[in-house]
């Protein structure tokens, strides 16, 4: 039996008792108390600010617990020793309700739970009829959240293992939900955002917002030794799915192209005409470019971008821009065909032997 | 957590002609766990048309959402407290709760079938097991 319905089987409330429109005010009240959970992450004072605004008696008297630091327990204790009648009837549906929605919320909020959560938890007492209310109150606060915040990187292998764990997005998912939200939000906290960029995709967008938000406020809550903790641990939930062939994961080395064709296609652009650049890459995709890119050396970038026209160069950095890392097959497929553009173009101009000798050995290499 | 108290054993109680439903009930859950796994949580999104129990809908959406653990086991508890259930529906919400917090964790099927067996009873579990299995 679920811990939370054996701990609460006494308590059945009588929701279908309730009036719409109680609910509806219920309703307003549950996004009161998300909104100050999301403002309290970026300002001290403002649990303050909402216990002056409020005029509830009840949700007042809750936040003020909360901003004087009660614990989710206190909370608990002091929402049950109010007196049954308070504001109605003995025994009235509504005001018990609004009583078990308040002590939820208010409890959460003392958890410095995600807004989201609280949103969920308070709404759940409104019944699933109120859950598509719920959500798009959710999708219009998080189109409202600030932008990407600031990077702090752990040193450690998770960044690496987010890569290789994309390159199957089951693997990455699986993963990210064996080890719970705690434990993959703060890990997340000390990646860089491209392992967010990543994980992003696997949660719908109110998910993917949560996620991100929380990992973000961790950033800033945490010490460098509690995120490489949490980064440990989801490592150790990794080991555990290994272990029992949940996961499987590829060679590490497969994550980059190999040396060797790195070294190929660095000498082969390095060692083309100017012409030859500006006329291949002028027809060239820019996805395809950008993921060839991956595949060279930096001094073959500067090669590149250099010869291209302002606008040429523009369009290729926007395009290196929205890449995400690929793995070995897919860099050196785009290498490949790259190459063989390149070698045509070449050819058609009547480049030196030497010049299609290289782009040949791209070309026709063998992963 | 398996947590048992007298007033909950008495409220699951219910027939055995409904406790027959159970087991494709829970095949159903496999099913949605299975797939979740396959094909990834977000592919969930086409099977909800066809869920017609309010539930396990929320729960499946709270899942793809990404939301877990006790936060989870909360709202789905709360769910199922706000009306007063026993017999086959209370049985077969507390089955879906469970259910979800296995697909949550994003358990292998044969694992959720584990965690759901308790539901048939001692005497019915292990012939459960096997028609789960089959």
């Amino acid at each position: 039996m679920i811990e939370s319905i054996a701990k609460a089987s006494r308590s059945f409330l009588e929701a279908p008792r309730v009036s719409r429109q109680k609910k509806d005010a219920l309703f307003e009240q549950a996004c009161r108390v998300a909104l100050v959970a999301q403002e309290a992450r970026s300002s001290d004072k403002a649990i303050d600010k909402a216990v002056v605004a409020e005029r509830r008696k009840l949700l007042k008297a809750a936040l003020a617990m909360v901003a004087s630091g009660a614990s989710a327990e206190d909370i608990e204790a002091a929402m049950a020793a109010q007196p049954k009648a308070e504001g109605g009837a003995e025994g009235d549906p509504g005001i018990e309700l609004e009583r078990a929605m308040v002590d939820s919320g208010c409890r959460a909020l003392a958890r410095n739970e995600h807004y989201s959560v609280v949103m969920r938890r308070m709404t759940a007492f409104l019944g699933p009829e109120y859950f598509d209310k719920a959500e798009a109150w959710l999708l219009e606060r998080s189109k409202r959240r600030r932008g990407h915040a600031e990077s702090l990187v752990v040193p450690g292998e998770l960044p690496d293992v987010i890569r290789i764990l994309a390159m199957d997005k089951r693997n990455l998912e699986r993963a990210m939900r064996a080890s719970g939200r705690d434990i993959a939000t703060a890990a997340l906290a000390g990646c860089p955002q491209e392992s967010m960029d990543l994980v992003r995709p696997l949660y719908g967008r109110v998910g993917a917002a949560a996620l991100e938000d929380e990992a973000a406020h961790l950033r800033s809550k945490l010490s460098g030794d509690e995120i490489a903790q949490a980064q440990a641990a989801f490592l150790e939930v990794l080991r555990n799915l290994e272990e029992r062939g949940e996961l499987r994961l590829g060679p590490e080395d497969e994550l980059s192209a190999d040396p060797a064709f790195v070294a190929a296609l660095t000498r082969a652009v390095l060692g083309l005409d100017t012409a030859v650049i500006k006329g291949a890459f002028r027809l060239a995709e820019g996805a395809l470019v950008a993921t060839a890119m991956q595949g060279m050396e930096p001094q073959a970038h500067d090669r590149i971008l250099e010869a291209l026209s302002k606008k040429e160069m523009r369009r290729i950095l926007n395009a290196i821009d929205d890449a995400d890392p690929l793995p070995r097959h897919a860099v050196q497929g785009a290498g490949r065909e790259l190459a063989a553009r390149l070698f045509e173009t070449a050819a058609a101009a009547k480049s030196p032997r030497a010049e299609l000798e290289r782009l040949a050995v791209v070309r026709d290499w063998e992963s | 957590m398996i947590q048992w108290n007298a007033d909950l054993a008495r409220r699951l109680q219910c027939r055995d002609e409904d406790k027959k439903e159970l087991a494709p009930f829970i095949k159903r859950l496999m099913e949605l766990d299975r797939k979740a796994r396959n094909e990834g949580f977000l592919s969930l999104e086409s099977e909800l048309a066809s869920i017609d129990d309010p539930l396990l809908a929320v729960g499946v959406r709270l899942v793809m959402e990404g939301v877990s653990g006790e936060a989870l086991e909360e709202i789905l508890a709360t769910y199922l407290l706000i009306e007063e259930r026993s017999g086959w529906p209370f049985l077969k919400s507390c089955v879906t709760i469970e259910g979800l917090l296995a697909l949550a964790e994003s358990d292998d099927p044969a694992l959720m079938a584990r965690k759901l067996l308790p539901y048939f009873g001692a005497d019915k579990a292990l012939a459960a097991l096997e028609e789960l299995e089959r």
